[in-house]
């Protein structure tokens, strides 16, 4: 009987629609059907490393990292992310600068470089990989509320 | 290009055009939106996510959660969050989104061995409280449990607690804040006799040297790391220390990375104690003047089902909590066991690297703060562990001042506001106070206008034993809320999944998604979430923080507030309460529980006219007063005057948070000292007045071994815990595109010699097998954690990797939190076929 | 040879009286579009095509719509279009 749960699920009206979610990709959020069954270990995902910027959600959402950062020194001695994204090295990386926020501290001053308290970047930016999502997420951008007529796909839902 | 990018292009076209002509164009048609159409509606709210309460903006429009950032007012953060809380605007947009009751079906009745099928609020909750009636004839409130959350609201956690202590007459009430940091709780109490930390967030900046025990806080913590990170990058002088048992983000910026074998904390902790005794470095007077000494009943078990031969082998299973009166002296005798050279033998740290460890503490002239989170609760030595912490801070005097702080943080936003303080644990009432103290059963009935003798005194079950109850068929009524149990309790398979469908018991789970412990439900109940209700939280400074309620729930989605209190209406007193009870109190006889819980006079005093009208209230408009006003301030009655006051119910709508105590409209930052904290008394300097003679204990434990350690089959050690992007099982984050696409999966981090003593690549599939119960999982032998040789970590959050049904039930004995960091496992691949495929 | 977008903009002068048949008419020509205008007879059109010569194209059409007394080319912008559309 529990094997019939799943589907009896997807069966049932806009709550949980059918295509909301990938069947394949369900364990990861719900479990294996039943609980006690084992489940195979879904396959590791490459990372996205095409450097192609990505849209963000709201001008407040830090930007994705369009690239691998493997083994990327951020310790006491080194971060290799501002080798590229500082101020000083933008012209040579074509990197995106960090932003003016992140000359500020604590207390709102602004400091010559980078503030400290922003030095672990990966706290907010994380780089992204090819996996694909388990379910829609249908939040809003707010530019489909302002302005319907220039965002066609958007604006339908 | 895409279609908005060509739109944009045609729109700035014609505006050149528009310019050149010198002709106004219709709204709209401009390429910058100005006026009405720019306006979102900012309101202040903290994080869904960790204990660390930070202060979010959230941006409304049009009844939808479009943006979200870091509050530049809030002190905690100052405009800062980490990557989930910049996300915090998609996590109620899961296109799964429980949005009506679902219980399991066949031929249109309720049956254990149905299918789920949607029904109404009215099926759901005449079948719920049939069950429970049932219940409670048969078998008596002892059988009807709930498992609750941390991540309560503080008004929902003392609803339920009313609901099941008061209504129910049942104290199998706990919260999963049990796995996070009971133990933390417990040892405040046994030292200080006073819940929660001494200190706030502003050590932060007064500190000279972090010692982090067990807490990786790049990840778990990024935005109170962000605050030790400016301290140590502006100042050179100050220093990080982190003790793990493996490499991580942390220990990358931390001066001194200590990497111990499991549980060996206990015998550093004991080395550095011996050392300042040793040196004479114990400050005298201080320990004189506030410290009483105490050693703890030795040989205590594991938490295990008595049963078990660890349990009937152990001298104090029964009687670990207990602990005797004892001296400096016997104290330092016990100490002086725990020399440099056993300390490192133990733990496998150099000698020179232990002492430079124990002279942070033991010089004056440092001011020290410890932090600890997971890997100190969560141990089978965990209240040990907190109690050596302390004794550390206490032998030296480092305490109660700014930048001298043992500080314990907290994984869940409000497991000090609504799990401690409200006191939602199986032995605890509001405001620090015990079910099984007469006196305190007394107060709690004045306040809540109830008959004297409805309160139960017998101590509840506690996380883990309501698993075992369940399962054992004891406990059979069952309510879970705002969490997902079956997902992160110990040894799932054979202890928490067979209790959820013991033919027996009927189990409710309330959530907002259908999550791995809600499709082991009888019934689901569709929950609202963070800003589709009014809210409160308590941080891990004892910052009290409220939100208002922003956006609407989608469908029939309900607050957890609004289904306790609808639940109670259904129940008569008469129903649930002793006949002698209701012979000698005629008034409450033939009363709804809603009626005398929630219709006391108390909580329901307060008018809607009280609430802000730019915001809708739904549970108020549901039941006609400002519930939430009602509950919080009826709430707030049993701590004023004693140390636990809270501000005026209206002021935290205003600031963004308030440390308690809050006296004449003063938060406070540091108790029990003088100049900070109102409650010392003039002259005294320090008191710790949580307990009667205002002293500290100082608790003498030694190292004891854990429960399970590798052998010669199951030879290596897994922890399990959370990375940054994901939390609480990953119910919320993962239906975040970003935040999954981020770690979309749990892997098992190896060390590479390990992998290859085992013939393993990078990506091969893995059996990681336990006494308990085994998954398959993905080797990992680079990234963001480096484990040691004969260590393996893999987090929680990944329902297909269910580690939990690897993971061993034992607990701390005495605060009953489960150790999840310390089990024995071996890894294999999972077929010989199978190469490394990564895709 | 790669695909390209062109956007361009125009304005288009026109009698006062015949507006309304001018922007039926230019609703028949291929990729352009009104955006405002009609109460100054200074229309103000874009234009969406595939190549530059097609703009050329366009701009003469409008041209000979009757009643149509100039159109000037204000704005022009091309890229190429990325094959996955």
């Amino acid at each position: 009987m529990r094997r019939s749960i799943f589907a009896a699920l997807i069966s049932l009206g806009p709550c949980l629609a059918a295509g909301v979610i990938f069947a394949q990709d369900a364990p990861r959020l719900r479990g294996p059907e039943p609980f006690t069954k084992e489940t195979p270990a879904p396959p590791m995902s490459r990372p996205v490393t095409d450097d192609v910027r990505v849209m963000r959600n709201y001008p407040d959402q830090p930007p994705v990292i369009p690239h691998a950062i493997d083994g990327y020194a951020m310790d006491l001695n080194a971060n290799k992310c501002m080798s590229c994204h500082a101020r000083k090295f933008t012209e040579q990386s074509q990197a995106p600068m960090i932003s003016v926020t992140h000359y500020q501290d604590r207390a709102g001053n602004t400091l010559g470089g980078l503030s400290p308290r922003r030095y672990v970047c990966v706290s907010c930016h994380v780089s992204q990989t090819n996996a694909k999502p388990l379910v829609e997420n249908v939040f809003t951008d707010m530019d489909a509320m302002t302005e319907p007529e220039r965002q066609p796909e958007r604006g339908r839902r | 290009m895409d279609l908005t990018r060509r739109t944009l292009l045609k729109t700035q076209a014609a505006a050149a055009a528009a310019a050149a002509a010198n002709v106004t164009l219709p709204a709209g048609a401009q390429n910058i939106l100005t006026g009405e159409d720019l306006h979102l509606q900012w309101s202040k709210a903290p994080c869904r996510f960790c204990g660390t309460g930070c202060g979010v903006m959230v941006g409304v429009k049009d009844g939808k959660v479009v943006a979200t950032h870091g509050d530049m007012q809030a002190e905690v953060n100052r405009g800062l969050n980490c990557v989930k809380g910049y996300f915090l605007s998609k996590i109620m947009y899961g296109n799964d989104r429980l949005t009506q009751p679902l219980m399991r079906m066949k031929n249109g009745q309720f049956a254990k061995d149905g299918d789920f099928q949607p029904v109404s609020w009215d099926q759901a909750f005449d079948e719920m409280a049939r069950q429970f009636k049932r219940v409670l004839k048969e078998k008596g409130p002892e059988a009807v449990g709930m498992f609750g959350s941390g991540q309560w609201t503080i008004w929902e956690g003392y609803a339920a607690s009313k609901l099941m202590r008061a209504g129910f007459r049942t104290n199998n009430l706990d919260p999963n804040a049990r796995h996070c940091m009971a133990s933390a709780a417990v040892t405040f109490i046994r030292t200080f006799g006073m819940d929660e930390p001494m200190g706030c967030y502003d050590d932060f900046e007064n500190a000279d040297a972090f010692v982090l025990w067990g807490s990786n806080m790049a990840e778990m913590h990024p935005i109170l790391w962000t605050r030790v990170t400016d301290r140590r990058l502006s100042h050179p002088h100050v220093r990080i220390a982190t003790l793990s048992t493996y490499e991580h983000r942390t220990t990358d910026l931390s001066d001194m990375a200590l990497i111990f074998k499991p549980n060996s904390d206990l015998a550093i902790m004991n080395y550095i104690a011996n050392y300042i005794i040793q040196i004479g470095a114990v400050n005298r007077e201080f320990v004189e003047k506030h410290c009483n000494f105490r050693l703890a009943n030795t040989d205590i078990g594991y938490g295990l089902r008595p049963e078990n031969v660890l349990e009937q082998r152990a001298q104090h299973a029964n009687d670990a909590q207990v602990s005797s009166p004892s001296s400096f002296e016997d104290y330092a005798k016990l100490m002086s066991q725990y020399t440099v050279e056993k300390a490192s033998e133990l733990s496998g740290i150099p000698k020179e690297r232990l002492e430079t460890l124990a002279r942070l503490y033991a010089d004056p002239k440092v001011k020290v703060m410890s932090l600890w989170t997971m890997g100190f609760n969560q141990h089978v030595r965990g209240v040990w562990a907190n109690h050596m912490v302390y004794n550390l801070h206490l032998l030296t005097g480092k305490i109660a001042e700014p930048g001298n702080s043992p500080f314990s943080l907290t994984g869940q936003p409000s497991a000090c506001g609504t799990a401690r303080e409200v006191g939602t644990f199986s032995h605890r009432l509001p405001a620090d106070m015990v079910v099984n103290n007469p006196e305190h059963r007394k107060h709690a009935e004045e306040i809540w206008k109830l008959p004297h003798g409805v309160l139960p005194e017998k101590i509840g079950y506690h996380a883990v034993q309501q698993d075992r109850m369940l399962k054992d068929g004891k406990l059979n009524a069952y309510w879970i809320m705002c969490n997902n149990n079956l997902q992160t309790a110990p040894n799932t398979n054979n202890e928490t999944y067979p209790g959820y469908r013991n033919p027996a018991n009927f189990v409710v789970v309330s959530d907002a998604y259908p999550t791995v412990t809600a499709m082991a439900a009888d019934l689901i109940l569709p929950a609202a979430m963070w800003v589709e209700k009014e809210g409160a939280y308590g941080n891990a400074e004892r910052r009290t923080h409220f939100w208002h309620q922003l956006v609407n729930a989608p469908g029939d989605a309900r607050s957890d507030l609004w289904q306790l209190m609808e639940f109670s209406k259904r129940f008569t007193t008469d129903e649930v309460w002793p006949a002698a009870i209701l012979d000698a109190n005629q008034g409450h006889k033939g009363k709804t529980l809603f009626e005398v819980l929630f219709g006391n006079g108390e909580v329901n005093k307060f008018p809607l006219t009280g609430i802000d009208p730019a915001y809708e209230n739904r549970e108020a408009t549901a039941f006609g007063f400002y519930v939430q006003k009602g509950l919080f301030e009826e709430y707030a009655s049993f701590g004023r005057g004693h140390g636990h006051d809270l501000a005026p119910f209206d002021t935290y709508h205003e600031v963004r948070g308030l440390r308690w105590p809050v006296v004449n409209g003063q938060e406070t930052r540091w108790r029990y000292r003088e100049g900070y904290d109102p409650y010392v008394e003039k002259g005294a300097g320090l008191q710790f007045y949580g307990n009667p003679d205002k002293k500290a204990n100082i608790m003498g434990a030694p190292y004891e071994p854990p429960a399970e350690s590798p052998d010669a089959e199951y030879d290596l050690w897994l922890v399990t815990g959370r990375v940054l992007e994901h939390w609480h099982s990953g119910s919320m984050t993962l239906r975040v595109p970003e935040l999954y696409k981020a770690f979309p999966g749990a892997v098992l981090f190896m060390h590479p010699d390990d992998a290859a003593r085992r013939h393993l690549r990078r990506g091969q599939e893995v059996r990681v097998v336990s006494r308990r119960g085994e998954i398959r999982s993905r080797v990992e032998t680079r990234g963001r954690n480096r484990v040691p040789q004969g260590l393996v970590f893999v987090p929680f959050f990944d329902a297909s990797q269910l580690i939990n049904k690897v993971t061993l039930d034992a607990t701390d004995p005495i605060s009953k939190q489960t150790d999840f960091k310390k089990c024995a496992v071996k890894v294999f691949a999972a077929s010989v076929a199978d190469a490394g495929d990564v895709q | 040879m790669t695909a390209e977008c062109h956007i361009s903009s125009l304005v288009v002068h026109s009698r006062p009286e015949r507006v309304a048949s001018i922007i039926e008419g230019l609703g028949l020509i291929d990729g352009a579009e009104v955006h405002g205008g009609a109460d100054t007879g200074k229309l103000i059109v874009t234009l969406e095509t595939a190549t530059e010569s097609q703009v050329i194209e366009r701009i003469n059409a409008i041209q000979l719509l009757d009643g149509v007394l100039a159109a000037t080319l204000v704005f022009h912008h091309f890229e190429p279009v990325q094959e996955r559309e």
